[in-house]
């Protein structure tokens, strides 16, 4: 068979100022394939999917759609030609209801007066055969993370676009919902669709790809086809070399006598969905409890009442010591002042004296960024110019000197990039066996498996099922049945 | 008391105090649901009062006065939309800046035209509405156009607003235009269009004041155009609550001049301020937390 590609990048180059984004970038995409796109986070892969959707503008080189080239202006040009793009961060108007979201700037009107019931016609159609369920008359702001994926969905669907893009689809879906997605995108590809899927989960890539291209630090370093594609050959090229090691099995038995937090029958009430319905939840000292779960579900509750957020309604809260060391969800939001610099947010927490001298600064930032490896362009700039995975373990540094018996850490490598991720899994791992208690709050269950001696299922306000290490285990043969059970409960359905 | 000043003629009043504000709160909603906050509505009032004045008294055409009015508005809702939407410079900056040129510059013309600081000689209103003006009772306000137009206009923003293709792209950009880009959407086309629509409308309410009160004088807008931005505010945005909102001012606009007028004891500059307190009132009390457009304010 002699296919021509259907779309064609080559040499393309975008800079950010100084610093490349994307860098000669050179490869084809073959018609009614899943093609997959990966690398670390900051390897230039959204970057690349915004050129070819007409967000950004390349610097130099060129796109071919069909074997002709193509120069976007803007997303409309790219809609034109049959584009289709789920955003990483869903592009959704709380404010609107799933339908108007979803014609928006492809509205059916008679004489500029909208005819949203010929768009819910032709909407149900497709909802019925992609099995898309959705509510469309509730306002995003009220639905779950999941839906707002389905009306992502139905967008593309609704254009009739024939090249899909997702960038990282699957990064905020549950393993069932996952496999969900998985099937509508094997149905695109029968239908003759072509899929560009962005991911840095490899099992997902094995699954689906037909080709697979990966990027390293803006370049393309390594493509494959599905017949040879290898996942340990895929990871070291992705990587380059990985820096940290960690040997998960360092773990001593240091579990203290009594939890250090004890929380008893917590309800919690507030107008959203999400409240808390009678959570109870013990953390020891040198242990590591997971919470994990579907966004949403009340884990930011949780945190929000340990650390002293928010005042809890009704329950009793324990903690044995004064004093938390917080690592928060939104690192740019809540974690630190994003203008200030590394000595300053360190010092906003770890400040003993009233004064702060430039000197203080200076050396405040320089023990951090010595002692936790934190890479940055110099040792006075903001914070925000930091990468993803520096700014975190800047975060990280500083609660940890804080040295307090209680750590709380909120989806700690979300958004940081693989070699981060291990260090700040080795400095996790470091607290629990010196004798904290550590509660990780993630939706990342690879990496509850990894660290955690307890891992607690939350769904609609409530751990419901609580799975200990000896049940989840690499060494134990029960495993893939635990995983599928723990699964289940993130989503409600009763394990079997 | 209270019957000797609540009268018909009172009713009468009040909907006329309405007509100035519902246009200027619609004219900033229709900016602010595009993303664009436009504090300069008391701006726009003035410098369309002035040219109503101006052209009339130079053509005796009021008509050409109307018609030359919004073409100002329009000319400078042009130049508000350069520098807030192209430019991106703070939207309150410019404001402030619109709000204090407009007063300035419709005193200086006053005063290179008409060789007076305080007002302008007198000229003709804008003739009223055949028939209409002479139905029994309510002849004067259904003979005013611009009366019935602000009336009619509850329906057309409210129809406009969330009936239309245009309508929903325009709120579209207010609440959140990477959103509204991703989907093909020009976000300042429809931003620009926010803030012309604006333009002519709070001109149109400017121009009213000038061809109602039959000279133009110096601070005769008197804060209207602030107080629209209040009532749209207390009216979350929203054509109909506006609406009451509205009515509440003017009610109480009319009350102060009605009791004036009688020279009852309550001291005038008391009631003078109820509207003021009320707003306050209202914002705390009844209203609660009020949520503007998601995006609003914000340059793209
Ligand atoms: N608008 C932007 N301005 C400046 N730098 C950017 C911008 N968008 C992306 N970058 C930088 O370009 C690099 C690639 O980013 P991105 O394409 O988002 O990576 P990926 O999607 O592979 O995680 C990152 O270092 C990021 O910080
Ligand atoms: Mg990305």
């Amino acid at each position: 068979m002699n296919t021509s590609p259907i779309i064609e990048f080559k040499n393309i180059s975008k800079k950010f100022g100084d610093f490349f984004a994307n860098e000669e970038i050179t490869f084809s995409i073959l018609p009614n394939t899943v093609h997959s796109l990966i690398g670390e986070n900051g390897a230039g892969k959204t970057t690349l999917m915004k050129i070819l959707f007409g967000i950004y503008k390349q610097d130099s080189g060129h796109i071919y759609i069909n074997g002709n080239p193509v120069s976007f202006k803007n997303p409309l040009d790219a809609i034109m030609n049959n584009i289709g793009m789920v955003h990483q961060h869903f592009e959704l108007i709380d404010d609107f209801t799933a339908l108007e979201n979803i014609v928006l700037g492809d509205e059916e009107s008679d004489y500029g007066f909208l005819n949203l019931n010929k768009s819910r016609k032709v909407l149900i159609d497709i909802i019925a055969k992609y099995n898309l369920g959705i509510n469309l008359d509730e306002k995003v702001c009220n639905i779950s993370i999941s839906e707002k994926q389905k009306i992502e969905l139905l967008k593309l669907l609704y254009r009739k676009s024939e090249i899909l893009i997702f960038d990282e689809p699957t990064a905020v879906l549950s393993p069932i919902e996952v496999e969900e997605f998985f099937k509508i995108i094997r149905k695109f590809k029968e239908e003759g669709k072509t899929i560009l899927l962005i991911t840095h989960k490899l099992n997902e890539i094995k699954e689906l790809s037909d080709s697979v291209t990966v990027l390293r630090k803006g370049k393309v370093v390594y493509e494959v086809g599905s017949d040879a594609l290898d996942i340990s050959v895929l990871s070291r090229e992705i990587v380059g070399e990985l820096e940290t090691v960690i040997d998960l099995n360092i773990r001593g038995d240091v579990k203290s006598e009594e939890p250090y937090i004890e929380l008893n029958n917590i309800v919690y009430k507030h107008e959203k969905a999400s409240a808390l319905n009678g959570v109870n939840l013990s953390v020891y000292g040198g242990q590591i409890y997971s919470i994990c779960g579907v966004e949403g579900n009340g884990q930011s509750e949780i945190v929000d009442l340990i650390a002293g957020i928010t005042r809890k309604s009704s329950g009793s809260i324990q903690m044995k010591y004064d004093g938390i060391s917080l690592v928060p969800d939104d690192r740019l939001e809540k974690g630190m002042v994003k203008e200030f610099n590394t000595g300053e947010n360190v010092l906003l927490r770890n400040n003993k004296s009233k004064y702060i001298s430039s000197s203080k600064i200076y050396d405040t930032a320089k023990a951090v960024v010595d002692k936790y490896d934190v890479r940055l362009p110099a040792l006075n700039a903001p914070l925000e110019s930091l990468s993803g995975g520096n700014q975190q373990k800047v975060i990280f540094g500083r609660e940890i000197e804080l040295d307090n018996n209680i750590m709380v850490f909120v989806h700690p490598t979300r958004g940081v990039d693989i070699n981060a991720t291990a260090y700040i899994h080795k400095i996790i791992l470091e607290q629990r066996n010196k004798g904290k208690a550590v509660l990780l709050v993630t939706s990342d269950l690879d990496e509850a498996l990894k660290l955690s001696d307890k891992i607690g299922i939350i769904y609609k306000g409530l751990i419901g099922k609580e799975f200990t290490r000896n049940e989840f285990d690499e060494s134990t043969d029960k495993r893939n049945r635990v995983l599928q059970n723990i699964g289940k409960a993130m989503i409600g359905v009763n394990s079997d | 008391m209270l019957e000797s000043i609540i009268t018909y003629s009172f009713f009468m009043q009040v909907f006329r105090m309405f007509t100035p504000y519902y246009l200027g709160a619609s004219a900033a909603t229709f900016s602010e649901r595009s993303g664009v906050v436009n504090i300069a509505i008391e701006g726009f009032m003035i410098i369309s009062a002035f040219s109503y004045a101006a052209i009339t008294i130079a053509t005796q055409n009021p008509y050409l006065g109307l018609i030359g009015g919004l073409i100002i508005g329009i000319l400078f809702s042009l130049f508000f939309s350069l520098f807030t939407i192209k430019l991106k410079i703070n939207q309150i900056v410019i404001g402030v800046g619109f709000n204090l040129l407009m007063a300035g510059l419709a005193k200086f013309l006053m005063l290179l035209f008409f060789h007076s600081s305080s007002n302008t000689p007198g000229y003709p209103h804008i003739p009223r509405l055949p028939f209409l003006k002479s139905i029994p009772m309510i002849g004067d306000l259904t003979g005013d156009s611009i009366i019935i137009f602000a009336l009619l206009l509850v329906f057309i923003s409210q129809t406009v607003l969330f009936k239309t293709r245009f309508g929903l792209r325009l709120r579209s950009v207010g609440e959140n235009p990477e959103a509204a880009e991703t989907l093909g959407i020009k976000v300042r086309l429809y931003k620009s269009g926010g803030v012309i629509i604006c333009g002519l409308l709070a001109s149109l309410g400017g121009i009213w004041l000038a061809s109602n009160q039959g000279s133009f004088s110096d601070g005769m807008v008197a804060g209207r155009g602030y107080i629209a931005i209040a009532a749209m505010i207390i009216g979350k945005w929203k054509p109909m609550n506006i609406f009451f909102a509205c009515l509440m001012f003017a009610f109480f606009e009319s009350l102060e001049i009605a009791l004036q007028i009688s020279g009852s004891g309550i001291p005038s500059q008391f009631v003078q301020m109820l509207p003021y307190l009320i707003t306050i009132l209202v914002l705390i009390g009844f209203v609660g937390k009020t949520k503007p457009p998601a995006a609003d304010g914000i340059p793209y």
